[in-house]
C-alpha cells in the first residue's frame, strides 16, 4: 500500500457528481468499477493492463475523493450514474470490468446498456443470491470480526492485508469514507439485488468471470454459477489469490484479463 | 426533582470463561448461554422491583437493548404493557423503544398508545438512537441512523396526535399510506417526550424541540457540554429558555447503611461497564457511520503514532474510551459522576454536587440494579433511597436550566 491516493487527480463531472478518476494506458477503453476500496493509482495491475487498454477508473460517489450528492445513495443511483458516464465517454463502445462490489454494478450495467458494452469482465463479483435463505453467499464484512474478514479476503494476508498502523492519516480517512459508502449502498439486501439473476441472460457480450481461487469473501463456486447464468461466459480461476486477484497475482491477472480484453 | 428507577434486566450468569473467550458479549454470544429458567426468575424479580418503586413513590423507566448479557429487554413495549397494567400510581417512561431499529414505526405508535390507554395516561415516551452491536442484531443500516431517528419521531408524534382519519406518510426513510391508530392515546396531547443523547449536535435538536434531554453515564463534563449545546440551540432559534424539567441524568445509584455497603453495591452495578460493554471491533470502531471518517486515524490504528503529537481535533480512539470505562473502579466512577453510592446522606450530596456542576436537572434516572446485585440488595437500596434521599430531592424546585452556568 503506498501513499499515492493523491495522484488520482483527474476529474469527471457527470449527473451532478464530481468524480475522481484514475486513468492509465492506451488502447481500447475499459471502464473499471472498483470494489470495497477505490483504485490505488500505484497498483501494478494498472500499468500491466494499461499496455493493452485505456483504463478509466472513477471512484464511486462517497468513495475516495468523489463526493456523494445528498440526494444520491442507492445502487439505483450508481447504476444510472454509470449509464450517464457511458454516455459522457467519447467512445461508441467501452469494455466494462468490475471488481467485487463494482462487479455487481458492471453486471447491472451490462443488462441495461448492452449495445454500449464491448466486453465484460467480472472479478470476484457480488450482486446475486444463489443459496438458500439460511446460507449466505457473501461474507458479512460488516458484522464479522475484522480479522476474519482479512483471513477470508486474502490468500496471503500477512503479505497483502492493509496494515492500519503503517498507513498515513489520509489513507485511513479514505478507508473509513469508503467503508461508510459501501455500507450505505450495500447493507440491505446485503450486497445483492434479488432480481439480478433473473436478467443476466440479457448479457450478450463476450464475458469473462475471473475468481481468486482462495476467495473466502465469496467463493469460486459462486463465480462458476454466476458465469453459467451469463450466456457464453467463461470462468477462470487465478491460483494463490483471494478476493483481490488483481492485487495478489497482478501478473497472472493482467495476462488473463489483458488477453481477453485485447482479443 | 423526580426520580425514575430503571433496570435493564442484565443477565449475569454466563460463565466467565465463556465471556473471556467471546470477542463480544453482545450480538454474537450464542444464546445457548441464556438459561430460560434463570431469565424467568430475573424477570420476576425485576418486575417486582418496579412494583416496589410504585409503592415507594418513584417513577419507573424501561430501556431496550438487544441480544446481549447487558439486557434481556429486547422488547420494550412488552415490558411497558405489563407495567402499564400493574403499576398503579407511578408515571412510566419508555426509554425507549429503539425506533431506528424498527422498519415500521407506526407499530411503535400503536404500542405506545395502547400502553398509555392501559395506564390511563401515565406514559412518557423516550427515544434512543441505538447503535453499535444492535445494528447487527436488528439488521439496521448504521448509516443515516440519525436521520431515521428524527423522521421516526416526527411520524410517531403525528400518529399519536392526528385524530381525523387516515393520513399518509411518504418520507425519506418511512412510507405508510394509511395511518389511523386505534386506540389513540389516553393523554389528550402528545405525551411528554424524552431523548437520550450525549452528542452536542443531537442535544441541540433535542433543545429546539423542547424534548427532555437525558444524559446517560456521561459525567459532569460531557453532560455540561450537551446541556449547554441544548440551551444554546434554543437561544439561537429565539426560543424561550428551558426550565430544568427538560433535563435529566441517568447514573448508577446504590444506597447502604454504611458508606462501605453503598460502595460495595455500587461495585456490583459497575458490572454493566466492566463486563457487559465488551464489543468486538466490527461493532465499535469499525461500525460504519459511528464516527466521522476524519476520526479514523484515532480509531483504526491499534497503537498511536509514535512521532509527534496528534493533529489538532484528532478524536481519541473509541476503543480507548471503552477500555477506560471497562476498567473503572467504584471510587473512580464516583468521582466521574457515573455512580452515586454510599449512605443516603452521601448519595444526596453526590447528586447535588453533580446537579450544581451541570446547571440543574429535574429528573434523575436511577440505574439501581445491574450485574450480580441480588433482589434483596436491590430492594434494600431502593427502600433506603426512597426513605432518606427521595424526599430531599423532591424538594428541589424547577428553575431555569443552566442557572449557574456562564452561558445562561
Amino acid at each position: 500500500m503506498t501513499n499515492a491516493i493523491a495522484a488520482a487527480t483527474e476529474r469527471l463531472s457527470v449527473a451532478g457528481c464530481d468524480l475522481e478518476v484514475v486513468r492509465r494506458g492506451k488502447g481500447r477503453p475499459v471502464l473499471l468499477l472498483h470494489g470495497f476500496q477505490n483504485v490505488d493509482p500505484s497498483a501494478p495491475f494498472l500499468d500491466g493492463l494499461g499496455r493493452q487498454a485505456e483504463i478509466i477508473a472513477p471512484s464511486h460517489p462517497g468513495f475516495g475523493d468523489s463526493k456523494r450528492p445528498v440526494d444520491f445513495g442507492t445502487i439505483y443511483d450508481l447504476v444510472h450514474l454509470y449509464l450517464d458516464v457511458l454516455d459522457a465517454l467519447p467512445y461508441e463502445k467501452v469494455s466494462l470490468m468490475g471488481f467485487s462490489f463494482g462487479g455487481w454494478l458492471a453486471a447491472e450495467l451490462a443488462i441495461k446498456a448492452g449495445k454500449r458494452i464491448d466486453r465484460l469482465v467480472l472479478v470476484d463479483a457480488l450482486g446475486i443470491k444463489i443459496s438458500g435463505p439460511d446460507t449466505p453467499d457473501i461474507l458479512d464484512v460488516f458484522n464479522k470480526h475484522p480479522n476474519e474478514v482479512i483471513r477470508c479476503g486474502w490468500h496471503d494476508p500477512k503479505r497483502w492485508a492493509p496494515d492500519y498502523d503503517a498507513m498515513e492519516d489520509e489513507q485511513l480517512i479514505v478507508r473509513a469514507r469508503n467503508w461508510d459508502a459501501l455500507c450505505r449502498y450495500g447493507w440491505h439486501p446485503y450486497m445483492y439485488n434479488p432480481q439480478l439473476k433473473r436478467w443476466l441472460h440479457r448479457i450478450k457480450q463476450p464475458t469473462m468471470v475471473v475468481w481468486g481461487a482462495s476467495d473466502g469473501i465469496v467463493k469460486p463456486s459462486y463465480g462458476e454459477t454466476y458465469a453459467k447464468l451469463i450466456p457464453g461466459a467463461r470462468f477462470e480461476l487465478i491460483p494463490d489469490a483471494g478476493h483481490y486477484p488483481e492485487i495478489e497475482q497482478s501478473d497472472a491477472f493482467v495476462k488473463r484479463v489483458g488477453g481477453f480484453l485485447a482479443s | 426533582m423526580d426520580v425514575w428507577y430503571q433496570c435493564e434486566i442484565p443477565y449475569p450468569y454466563v460463565p466467565q470463561e465463556a465471556l473471556d473467550r467471546a470477542d463480544s458479549v453482545r450480538a454474537s454470544l450464542p444464546n445457548k448461554y441464556c438459561d430460560p429458567a434463570l431469565s424467568a426468575q430475573l424477570f420476576e424479580e425485576c418486575l417486582d422491583e418496579y412494583l416496589l418503586c410504585d409503592e415507594l413513590g418513584m417513577n419507573v423507566a424501561i430501556t431496550e437493548h438487544h441480544a446481549g448479557i447487558n439486557s434481556l429487554i429486547g422488547s420494550n413495549p412488552m415490558i411497558l404493557g405489563i407495567l402499564a397494567r400493574q403499576i398503579k400510581k407511578a408515571r412510566i417512561l419508555s426509554l425507549g423503544t429503539l425506533i431506528t431499529l424498527r422498519p415500521d414505526v407506526v407499530r411503535v405508535a400503536e404500542e405506545y398508545a395502547t400502553a398509555d390507554v392501559i395506564s390511563r395516561g401515565r406514559l412518557e415516551i423516550g427515544f434512543v438512537k441505538s447503535g453499535l452491536s444492535e445494528m447487527a442484531s436488528n439488521n439496521a443500516n448504521p448509516i443515516d441512523n440519525g436521520e431515521r431517528f428524527w423522521e421516526a419521531i416526527d411520524l410517531i408524534s403525528k400518529a399519536l396526535t392526528y385524530q381525523d382519519g387516515p393520513f399518509s406518510w411518504e418520507g425519506k426513510h418511512y412510507t405508510h399510506r394509511h395511518i389511523n391508530i386505534w386506540p389513540r392515546p389516553y393523554q389528550p396531547t402528545l405525551p411528554r417526550m424524552w431523548a437520550a443523547t450525549g452528542d452536542p449536535s443531537t442535544a441541540a435538536e433535542v433543545g429546539r424541540r423542547g424534548i427532555v434531554n437525558v444524559l446517560v453515564l456521561r459525567g459532569p463534563e460531557g453532560t455540561r457540554t450537551a446541556f449547554a449545546a441544548n440551551r444554546k440551540a434554543r437561544a439561537l432559534a429565539g426560543l424561550p429558555k428551558s426550565m430544568t424539567d427538560r433535563f435529566a441524568y441517568a447514573a448508577f445509584v446504590a444506597v447502604g447503611d454504611t458508606e462501605e455497603e453503598g460502595l460495595r453495591l455500587g461495585a456490583k452495578l459497575l458490572w454493566f461497564l466492566n463486563t457487559s460493554l465488551k464489543h468486538a471491533p466490527q461493532f465499535l470502531q469499525f461500525l460504519p457511520g459511528t464516527a466521522p471518517p476524519e476520526a479514523a486515524p484515532g480509531t483504526y490504528r491499534t497503537k498511536p503514532r509514535a512521532a509527534g503529537p496528534g493533529k489538532p481535533g484528532q478524536v481519541p480512539s473509541v476503543g480507548a474510551n471503552a477500555a477506560a470505562l471497562m476498567s473503572v473502579t467504584p471510587e473512580q466512577a464516583k468521582q466521574r459522576g457515573i455512580l452515586f453510592a454510599g449512605t443516603a446522606d452521601s448519595v444526596y450530596q453526590q447528586i447535588m454536587k453533580f446537579y450544581e456542576a451541570v446547571g440543574g436537572f429535574d429528573h434523575l434516572a436511577m440505574i439501581g440494579r445491574s450485574g450480580p446485585m441480588t433482589h434483596a440488595e436491590t430492594e434494600k437500596s431502593l427502600r433506603l433511597f426512597s426513605r432518606d434521599v427521595l424526599p430531599r430531592l423532591k424538594e428541589i424546585k424547577t428553575v431555569v436550566a443552566g442557572y449557574n452556568q456562564q452561558d445562561a
